[in-house]
């Protein structure tokens, strides 16, 4: 184990912040694009997680600790979120039988 | 880490400072226990002592108002009590208590669990009052979403309906986008603002002081001005600003009636209450955050108007024109970067909201029927002559809303022009007027569907359509209505004592 960490190589802040940037992008066109309430609902916490991801490159690079600490308020946050997201898609679908976007359109006038 | 730096942080826990915030989640979490206790079916208390519990802070708040611990960092610096914090907890405890009252007329029509509405409302409260006084981003981003998650739970609380929690879906997709959105923009000035050592202490870029300092140093930082911007687009979201407000329309329908007053009121104001803290923060980016926020404003209250002229669903009217409102408070936001009397102006704008919009959204529930989400102008129809005293409240609540002379709502509006133009926003005030004008034609189509009969020719072959009566208000009912009437009126005439309280 100590071998293989010795070997790795030595991934600047940028690497970090660009794969946290990439993984934000493509939760943010997933929740704009994708049909499906689920998938909607992966896409979200995708950005959440690329936010704790630059967080805790922050913290490493910057030398606070406070980001790491953050990252637990987040992912507390994160799993509030889920628990009363997928209630109300539970709920719904047992109304509507469907969890595709645009058959859930009553509120248009 | 030595225990010298713990005994520090534990000495700025002023746990007296957090009285009120205690307060209501104690009497949050005592609603629940009772009802575990109480015997079945028999939650008459329930109501009451969410009321009582509210304005017992609310007596505490006001009776201890100059009490701010000398604007000094609390609880290690996530906490700063100010005036203006201490103007948002009476904001904020006075909307609470009207959104009470709005639920003891609309719940009982439904079917729904009523003890978990008045527990969200109690914690959403001190949640709402915490946000309005946090120095730190960390306890900023908590707050919030403690508000927003409490909101999705109330906007789909009528859980059999598709309505409701089709709103609550929408809500917590685009809620739960905008406060991603906002969480990178924090984590971006953490980043940027790096490792600060003052004094020998290690501050960080989650604190608001630390973040004002770092940009007043280098106001041309890529990634902090980048941060900001995100964290402004976050809560353009809540606060329904173009182009994010593409949710409003869809939530307010679909909300229960007290929430969508809670919404338009309370979540609008946490939204402005945060806009006004981040601009002192933010003030060093002025010359990228102006420009920025005078076009969103423009845009919104352009957007907001002219969409809801074609409106004929009242919970869509008041959600679309709390937009150009919206709109409107923006204006106060950009001319508080210069003019730090704007935020008094933006805070009595807010008041003068509060009262109009309780008093609109107290008749919309006795107009309303079991099924409040489908509720058009025409059953408005012959509520003046039907119940007089709902259509002048009406009258008066939308005149307000308006902004026409003798009430409120003009002067909010007239010292929020005032402050706009003593920063020389001249451009901004020509779009806030045009979509003053614009707005009288749909608050007028309101009044005019409640006093003025229009007859249409019954459609042949079909049955003539029987709206329902309003239901007769109760004694408390009728109190409430005619206090926030009163208080529009007696405003828009003498200002001048709350001006001054908030403007000191």
């Amino acid at each position: 184990m100590m071998t293989l960490l010795a070997t790795a190589p030595f991934y600047g802040l940028p690497s970090y912040l660009f794969v946290s940037a990439l993984l934000f992008a493509i939760g943010f066109f997933g929740v704009l694009l994708r049909k499906n309430t689920l998938v909607i609902y992966m896409c979200l916490e995708l950005m959440l997680l690329a936010s704790t991801l630059a967080l805790v490159a922050f913290s490493k690079f910057n030398g606070t600790l406070d980001g790491n600490v953050f990252v637990f308020f987040v992912l507390t946050i994160a799993a509030a979120e889920v628990a009363v997201g997928l209630a109300i898609i539970v709920a719904l679908f047992r109304q509507r039988h469907t969890v595709q976007v645009e058959e859930l359109n009553q509120l248009k006038h | 880490m030595s225990t010298e730096l713990l005994k520090a942080v534990a000495a700025s826990n002023d746990w007296w400072a957090l009285g009120p915030e205690m307060t209501l989640a104690v009497g949050a979490l005592l609603l629940l226990v009772l009802e575990i206790f109480s015997p079945k079916k028999d939650l008459r208390f329930v109501p009451p002592l969410a009321v009582f519990t509210l304005g017992l802070t609310l007596i505490t708040v006001v009776a201890n108002f100059d009490k701010t611990w000398g604007g000094e960092a609390l609880f290690g610096g996530l906490i700063r009590l100010s005036a203006s914090g201490q103007i948002a907890r009476v904001f904020f405890l006075v909307s609470s208590l009207l959104v009470c009252f709005l639920g003891t007329i609309c719940l009982p029509r439904a079917r729904v669990p009523r003890v978990e509405f008045y527990h969200i409302v109690l914690v959403v409260t001190a949640a709402l009052m915490l946000l309005a006084q946090s120095n730190h981003f960390v306890m900023f981003f908590v707050a919030l979403e403690t508000v927003t998650i409490g909101f999705y739970i109330l906007v789909s609380y009528y859980r059999e309906r598709t309505l409701s929690l089709e709103a609550g879906l929408k809500y917590l997709v685009l809620g739960a986008l905008s406060s991603a959105i906002l969480l990178f923009g924090i984590v971006l000035i953490y980043g940027a603002v790096g490792r600060v050592v003052v004094d020998g202490v290690v501050h960080n870029g989650f604190e608001f002081g630390t973040v004002f300092n770092f940009l007043r140093a280098n106001p041309d930082n890529f990634l902090a001005t980048a941060g900001a911007l995100l964290v402004i687009g976050g809560l353009a979201f809540k606060i329904g600003a173009f182009p994010f407000q593409i949710w409003v329309p869809d939530v307010y329908q679909g909300a229960p009636t007290p929430v969508t007053a809670f919404l338009a009121v309370s979540s609008k104001a946490a939204g402005f209450a945060v806009l006004l803290l981040l601009v002192r923060v933010f003030a060093p980016l002025q010359a990228v955050l102006v420009p920025v926020l005078s076009l969103l404003a423009s845009a919104t209250i352009l957007f907001g108007n002219l969409s809801a002229l074609t409106q004929r669903n009242t919970k869509r009217l008041m959600g679309l024109s709390g937009v150009s409102h919206a709109g409107y408070l923006l204006i106060g936001v950009v001319a508080s970067f210069s003019q730090s009397a704007a935020a008094g102006a933006v805070w009595f704008y807010l008041f003068t909201y509060l009262l109009a919009s309780m008093a609109v959204f107290g008749v919309m529930a006795y107009v309303a029927g079991p099924d409040d989400s489908g509720e058009e102008l025409e059953h408005f129809e012959r509520l003046a002559k039907d119940r007089p005293f709902l259509g002048t409240v009406l009258a008066i609540g939308i005149g307000s809303l308006a902004g026409i002379p003798p009430l409120a709502g003009f002067m909010g509006k007239l010292l929020l022009f005032v402050a706009a133009f003593q920063a020389h926003l001249y451009g901004l005030l020509a779009v806030a007027v045009v979509g003053v004008v614009i707005s009288i034609f749909y608050y007028f189509g309101w009044i005019r569907a409640a006093f003025f009969e229009s007859w249409s020719p019954p459609a042949p072959g079909t049955a003539p359509v029987i709206h329902p009566v309003a239901a007769a208000a109760t004694w408390a009912g009728i109190a409430t209505l005619a206090v926030l009437a009163i208080a529009t009126v007696v405003l828009g005439f003498f200002p001048w004592p709350l001006t001054s309280w908030l403007l000191r």
